[in-house]
């Protein structure tokens, strides 16, 4: 290996030494529609690897260069490349500019994720899905969930609530497993990151998440495999997909100081409150009452506006050799409800030192801190909004008057603290054209402490004397890839590129939680002075590894064949199963580069790439679960042990298989772009947790038995209405539709997931609503008793979609953007009607229930009647609208200032919903550990309309 | 020139190479344990890690302790709401079935977790005391006569409890169901092997005696008169007070019918109004259930005294039980159960009430508290019967007047479903995973006596509605529909002379 190294590197070091006198090529890159420069632009040489990156004004220069003919390719991100034969004069300095045309099927444009290596997403056998820096700069966003919300097809994400510190459930293509999380895994900068969904105690069924606080400023691009042939050289670990996250790089040339200010406000969401717990008679009738007349009381008294201020300074620049993109951060968030206040602290540096031509290293790393507060929320009794909405928040409190019961419910701290430490090098080391090298080592680590202080004066409602609790997770992820790339010689019309690499990441969890109850005195925080403290650990360790080859095969460059291979091997595996191989193969068909499509169809479909693949994907057991354990517990002063696991050396990943085809077409003379992908993804050996005989004195053990399968469509349109270079208007359309089902349980008896309400049986859909219904048992039409049904909805959308407009006018100087989304074929449980219904309050109408006479003997409670409590959950949301002008260059002339702009910006700016109890879009309770389909809310607080207005200057 | 590019370039690659071959060698090399990204270290004790136990059997008793404590809980809370001893209010298990005793299907034992199943928690028992004495003791040098007795008693208790609770069930992986009888007969063998040594259980009750009070019991279930009375005897000779109550842990292990007597919001168990007196016995979360008792050996000595037909003898051992039930601790509870039932009605909560037994039966006063508020609860037995009562009874009155004592002194302590006759089902869970067990077999079905009435009615009293809605008594006096102890005195006869064994 060492010897084709050298061979390799000597045959580039002969053929670049040999050169008399030096030329130099320079030039710009503009965009050929608005003749806008276009910063950052790649102009290389690929015979020589030579290369450089345009600066601000999009001027570019390569210096040094050997006399000859090349061909010289200009590349841009979500432009089509430029290609010129350029004859370069010994000594001679020649300008050639290039004017680059949009990419509007991206099709050009590379990707790494899933690939290994760079590749133009032209030659890609599966879709992935790209966001780039102009599409998200501008989104008024507090999280990178909230980022895809809408902006991909075949991506469902659900926020819990609009509290501080949490993030959504995120699915792509369905769900493909019943046990953990359906989270994608996402990469920084090559870096795996932490992405646990419960960082936290529930406190009434929302958790805090560790995708809370990722960055969202100083991204460059987003790429997103859905799973399937994208994601399989992942390997066991890539069945939900994958998101890669790259962050900004400083360009070559005058350095840049780029601030921005954004200041807003948040506008509560009251829509779905009714604030019928005051609708106790003797808050509404009686005028001597304190409460009288007070019917808007969480509205006028509890939930407010919010302050929003964020403020940025980056700096960006740097010379051929080195570069630098360093950024500071600066979050405030008061939010719209007493005690969630959230500030944010991140520091970003990423540098790169080109150290020879052939070799980069790079260095991308972050920290930041994050400082939250939370209410308790959902199930819990100490949760202001559900009883205040929904319950007797007097009757709870004690207290005489709603202000004095509100004071006492905000009595509670819940202060959660986060520290995050992000960073990762990369070194890429290209010693040939033919032969290329990356070699990327990061870790995450990631801590945080929730701190839950109950005061002695909350007793009333508590009922002891004071009790904090608090929650530390310890987290690290270290990442470690190599890849190594060889291009073999053109061979006629074939070329080929072989793929090889070794990828590895292990992950140490470490949870402990204390709970000390019974203070004697206020104003303590110490545990240790509580009356009794118990405490609890748990720890996790998993190492995942694997080695992958990709062979991707070029004819006439228009049919590409890839396929790959992936062998994993993984801790959690059981004793008895080796490596793991998941392989992948595709196909993609540039129709349009045929010579016959040109003169013919060409006219009315410019562009029709046709595309086909199949790719195992894998999800990795839990840690341990494969072991036999015992598990003692503390009993009077002893070690208690019992049996724990039963174990089972045969555990293995479970196992999605997808097959998908699709196309990418551009229509009549680039007015319309097409995306459709169909597929159909087969999880085999899924993991259920299967009961053992209770004569064995064991519970369950997770055993791979279930075959689960998702079938279904990604659509993306995008019609270009007018496309001058003084006005462009664009409408874009995203749809995912997908048909979920348990195909087999493999003697796994039914189970629920929430409750007994979502449901796992064979032939249904994953988490059924399976509820009580009102029956009629003696055929005298009249309901008199109820059963346990399947009722052919589930509690996640089955559909999805958005539909967004981009307006540009001015010369790109104005710019608006709207976007909307929608899902359908949910239901959502109104939870907080149970409770109402509960504490006497009809917030839904229960069916009434007869006997058996056909005598009315009341309603049917709602444990009786629970299909009452499930509520459309279709929604369509208006969800931004941004305005941003960029100030003429004329008026900036005179000022030190390159850029500036001002943008406004609204986000969730109307809900479309076909009822007002429960709020469509969110996701609600969910539990850690397990599979989260959301879908079940108490009085839950709405995503507040979060109006922006920013002022970004580049100096 | 090319020897000035090329030189610093191979420097670079033998660098690189030796870096990566160093590091690789580091990953998986033998000896580079530090390196390794691959090792993994579960923080439970594995299979392997306890086969390295110095004392294993010495390890494992204390979990056979904590497993006894959590299958006695479960096996209260819900055996006593399958008798006439307590209602459930609230849906706190999955609903009211464990009142309609016919209703109980397999399923219905599945809605009880690890923590609630008497199922599920007697099967652990026994199968963790299998490990131990079968697997584990065999091969540990230092396990003592005296441990190996503890883990006999405790796979005895779970054999007793199943034998007297279920109609049979299997006792090993991919077993046929054992009927009840031969489960009390593996009980008795158990016991008998934890006799004859000075070890002590937990708060230094004598294992010995212990395991004699739960052979009596065992021989009373199987119809043994004479076994019984005997073990009955040699308890009380060797401590006429003696008391085996299982004590409990607030912070892990807590009583667990406490939990639905007392520190739940809608408090599930809601006792018979005429018992309403001894309630709630379990006064916080270690407060101990008694297991053994003198006054449950006196009784079991009366009973067998009336089954030879000598009532004066049984007269003396009931009046004796009394007066030990009487000498009993009682403690101050300040109770704010609002005795609310499924409507949110209150039921009899007012000192002033008194109650029937049964229509027509003379009112008693005394029985009923006034809640919420300050009672005083007794902490191991009590009884209503006074010495009065029994010298004045005979017969089959007699025999009432014994299971009433049985109810109100073994109160909570999961003995009237016994008497009762009602067995349980195996859970469903059992049946859909063991192949020599299917739907139908002996212990799949409930088995009720045909004298127990039907639905719920043994827990239902009139009038159902006692209380106006500001709160006012509109009447005073409750009758309860049924009277279990004159069905059962009328019905069944003594249980040791009619021990209503499957499989006998």
């Amino acid at each position: 290996m060492r010897r084709a190294l050298l061979f390799l590197a000597g045959c580039l070091f002969l053929a670049t030494a040999s050169r008399a006198q030096n030329a130099t090529l320079q030039g710009r890159v503009l965009d050929a529609r608005t003749g806008e420069p276009l910063p950052g632009a790649n102009v290389v040489i690929p015979a020589l690897t030579r290369g450089a990156a345009t600066d601000v004004d999009g001027l570019y220069r390569i210096e040094d260069l050997p006399a000859g003919t090349y061909e010289v390719v200009a590349r841009f991100i979500g432009y089509r490349e430029g290609r010129i034969v350029v004859t370069l004069q010994p000594g001679a300095t020649v300008t050639q500019d290039f004017a680059l045309e949009e990419d509007l099927l991206q099709l050009d444009e590379v990707v790494v994720t899933g690939q290994g290596t760079s590749i133009a997403r032209r030659k890609l056998a599966t879709d992935v899905a790209v966001l780039t820096a102009r599409e998200i700069e501008e989104a008024p966003v507090l999280s990178v969930d909230q980022l895809l919300q809408g902006r991909v097809a075949g991506a469902t994400i659900r926020l819990q609530s609009a509290q501080p510190g949490q993030a959504a459930l995120i699915d792509f293509r369905g769900i493909t497993s019943v046990i953990g999380s359906q989270t994608p895994v996402i990469y920084i900068d090559g870096i795996r990151v932490d992405t646990e969904l419960g960082t936290s105690f529930s406190l009434g069924g929302e958790l805090t998440s560790a995708l809370a606080e990722l960055i969202t400023s100083d991204i460059e691009r987003i790429e997103i495999t859905r799973g399937g042939a994208a994601s399989t050289l992942y390997g066991s670990d890539a069945a939900s997909g994958v998101i890669q996250i790259f962050t900004k790089r400083g360009q070559a040339g005058r350095s840049t100081v780029t601030i921005r200010t954004e200041l807003g406000f948040d506008q509560p969401e009251t829509r779905f409150l009714k604030d019928t717990g005051f609708s106790f008679p003797q808050t509404r009738e009686d005028p001597n009452d304190p409460n009288y007349g007070k019917t808007r009381f969480i509205r006028d008294n509890f939930l407010k506006n919010g302050f929003y201020q964020n403020y940025y300074v980056g700096f960006s620049g740097g010379s051929p050799t080195f570069t630098y993109n360093v950024s500071g951060r600066l979050q405030n968030d008061t939010g719209v409800q007493p005690e969630n206040e959230n500030t944010l602290y991140a520091l970003r540096a990423n540098l790169q030192a080109q150290l020879r031509p052939e070799l980069e290293v790079s260095f991308s790393g972050s920290y930041i801190r994050s400082q939250f507060q939370r209410l308790f929320n959902g199930q819990s009794i100490y949760d202001p909004l559900t009883t205040f909405e929904v319950g007797d928040a007097l009757f709870f409190s004690g207290a005489e008057t709603f202000e004095e019961a509100l004071r006492i419910f905000l009595l509670p701290d819940v202060d959660e603290g986060v520290h995050r430490f992000t960073a990762g090098s990369t070194i890429r080391f290209t010693p040939s054209p033919l032969f290329s090298n990356k070699l990327t080592v990061g870790v995450d680590m990631r801590a945080n402490e929730q701190r839950v202080f109950l005061p002695i004066e909350f007793e009333p409602v508590s009922g002891n004397r004071g009790e904090l609790s608090r929650y530390n997770r310890d987290f690290s992820v270290v990442t470690l890839e190599y890849v190594g790339t060889i291009n073999y010689p053109q061979m006629g019309p074939v070329t080929s590129t072989f793929t090889f690499g070794v990828q590895g990441f292990r992950e140490d969890e470490s949870i402990i939680t204390a709970t000390g109850t019974t203070f004697a005195l206020p104003g303590t925080k110490d545990l240790d002075e509580a009356a009794t403290v118990t405490a609890e650990e748990t720890r996790t360790q998993i190492f995942n590894g694997g080695i992958f080859f990709q062979e991707q095969l070029s004819f006439f460059d228009r049919l590409f064949l890839e396929a790959g291979l992936r062998l994993d091997g993984n801790s959690a595996f059981g004793k008895d199963v080796g490596l793991q191989t998941y392989p992948k193969i595709g196909l993609s068909y540039n129709l349009h580069d045929e010579p016959f499509w040109r003169e013919s169809i060409g006219r009315y479909i410019s562009v029709l790439k046709l595309r086909a693949a199949y790719g195992e994907t894998g999800k990795f057991p839990s840690p341990y679960a494969r072991d036999v354990t015992f598990q003692a517990t503390p009993f009077r002063g002893e070690s208690a042990p019992r049996f724990d696991n039963p174990g089972n050396p045969e555990l293995k990943p479970e196992r999605t298989a997808t097959l998908e085809a699709g196309f990418d077409a551009l229509l009549f003379q680039n007015r319309l772009s097409l995306n459709a992908t169909f597929y159909r993804a087969r999880t085999s050996d899924a993991l259920l947790y299967v009961p053992e005989q209770p004569v064995t004195g064991k519970g369950t053990q997770l055993r791979n038995v279930g075959v689960i399968e998702n079938v279904g469509v990604e659509l993306a349109a995008e019609i270009y209405v007018f496309n001058r270079r003084d006005l462009q208007w664009s409408i874009g359309l995203t749809y995912h539709g997908f048909r979920n089902r348990m195909v087999d349980m493999g003697g796994a008896p039914p189970f629920a997931i929430f409750e007994p309400w979502q449901r796992v049986e064979e032939g249904h859909p994953v988490g059924e609503w399976y509820v009580t219904v009102p029956i009629d048992t003696n055929g005298d039409g009249l309901p008199d008793d109820s059963e346990f049904q399947f009722i052919g909805k589930t509690p996640y959308p089955t559909k999805t979609g958005s539909i967004s407009t981009s307006l540009s006018l001015f010369d790109n100087r104005l710019q608006f953007y709207a976007l909307a989304d929608w899902a359908t074929g949910s239901l959502v449980a109104d939870y907080g009607s149970a409770w109402a219904s509960f504490n006497g309050i009809e917030r839904t109408v229960f069916p009434t229930r007869y006997d058996l006479e056909g005598n009315e003997i009341g309603k049917f409670r709602y444990r009786e009647a629970f299909i009452a409590l499930l509520k459309n959950g279709d929604y369509l949301k208006i969800r931004e609208l941004s305005l941003r002008y960029s100030l003429p260059r004329t008026l900036l002339r005179n000022l030190p200032v390159q850029r500036a702009s001002v943008t406004f910006s609204v986000r969730n700016v109307y809900t479309f919903a076909k009822q007002d109890l429960v709020d469509p879009e969110l996701a609600g309770w969910a539990a850690p550990g397990d599979l989260q389909l959301g879908g079940v809310q108490s009085i839950t607080l709405s995503p507040p309309r979060q109006f922006r207005f920013a002022v970004q200057v580049t100096l | 020139m090319e020897n000035y590019l090329v030189k610093p370039m191979r420097r670079v690659i033998t660098l690189i190479g030796s870096a990566t071959c160093l590091l690789l060698l580091g990953l998986y090399g033998a000896g580079c344990d530090f390196l390794d990204p691959t090792r993994v270290e579960n923080p439970r004790t594995t299979l392997e890690d306890f086969q390295k136990a110095p004392e294993p059997v010495a390890a494992l008793l204390p979990g056979l302790r904590a497993q006894f404590a959590r299958a006695l809980g479960a096996v209260v809370v819900i055996t006593e709401f399958v008798t006439d001893n307590f209602s459930i209010n609230g849906t706190g298990l999955g609903g009211t079935v464990y009142d309609f005793p016919r209703d109980i299907k397999p399923v219905d034992m599945d809605r009880t977790s690890r923590f609630t199943g008497p199922y599920w928690n007697l099967q652990e028992l026994r199968a963790l005391a299998d490990f131990l004495i079968n697997e584990v003791a065999p091969n540990d040098e230092r396990a003592t006569p005296e441990q190996l007795a503890e883990a006999h008693y405790y796979r005895g208790m779970a054999y007793l409890m199943l034998g007297e609770n279920f109609v049979a069930v299997p006792v090993e992986k991919d077993g046929s169901p054992v009927p009840a009888a031969q489960l009390l007969e593996r009980a008795i063998n158990d016991l008998e092997q934890a006799l004859g040594t000075s070890a002590q259980l937990p708060d230094g009750v004598s294992l010995d005696l212990a395991a004699r009070a739960a052979l009596a019991r065992a021989h009373r279930a199987l119809g043994h008169a004479a076994p019984a009375d005997q073990f009955a005897q040699q308890v009380l000779a060797a401590d006429p007070e003696f008391l085996f109550a299982q004590g409990f842990d607030a912070s892990s292990i807590d009583n667990a019918p406490w939990a639905y007597l007392v520190a739940r919001a809608l408090q599930e168990m809601q006792p018979l109004p005429r018992l309403d007196f001894l309630d709630p016995k379990y006064i916080d979360r270690e407060s101990p259930i008694p297991v053994a008792k003198a006054e449950e050996m006196l009784l079991i000595r009366a009973e067998v005294a009336l089954a030879n037909g000598d009532e004066t003898a049984a007269r003396n051992f009931m009046k004796a039980a009394r007066a030990l039930a009487a000498s009993r601790p009682v403690a101050e509870f300040q109770d704010d159960d609002p005795r609310l039932d499924n409507d949110l009605n209150p039921r009899p909560r007012s000192s002033s009430i008194v109650i029937a037994d049964e229509p027509g039966a003379p009112f008693r006063a005394g029985l009923v508290k006034d809640r919420p508020g300050l009672v005083t609860v007794p902490l191991v037995s009590a009884t209503s019967v006074t010495d009065a009562d029994i010298d004045a009874a005979s017969g089959t009155a007699l025999i009432r007047l014994l299971y009433l004592m049985r109810q109100e002194i073994l109160f909570l302590e999961a003995r009237r479903m016994h008497d009762l006759g009602i067995r349980l089902p195996v859970m469903l869970r059992e049946i859909n995973t063991n192949p020599n067990l299917n739907d139908g077999d002996l212990g799949t079905r409930v088995f009720v006596p045909d004298y127990i009435p039907p639905a719920n009615e043994m827990d239902l009293y009139d009038p159902l509605i006692l209380y106006d809605e500001q709160g006012n008594l509109l009447t005073n006096q409750v009758t309860i529909r049924i009277d279990m102890n004159r069905v059962l005195a009328e019905s069944r006869g003594l249980v040791v002379q009619n021990p209503l064994l499957p499989g006998q």
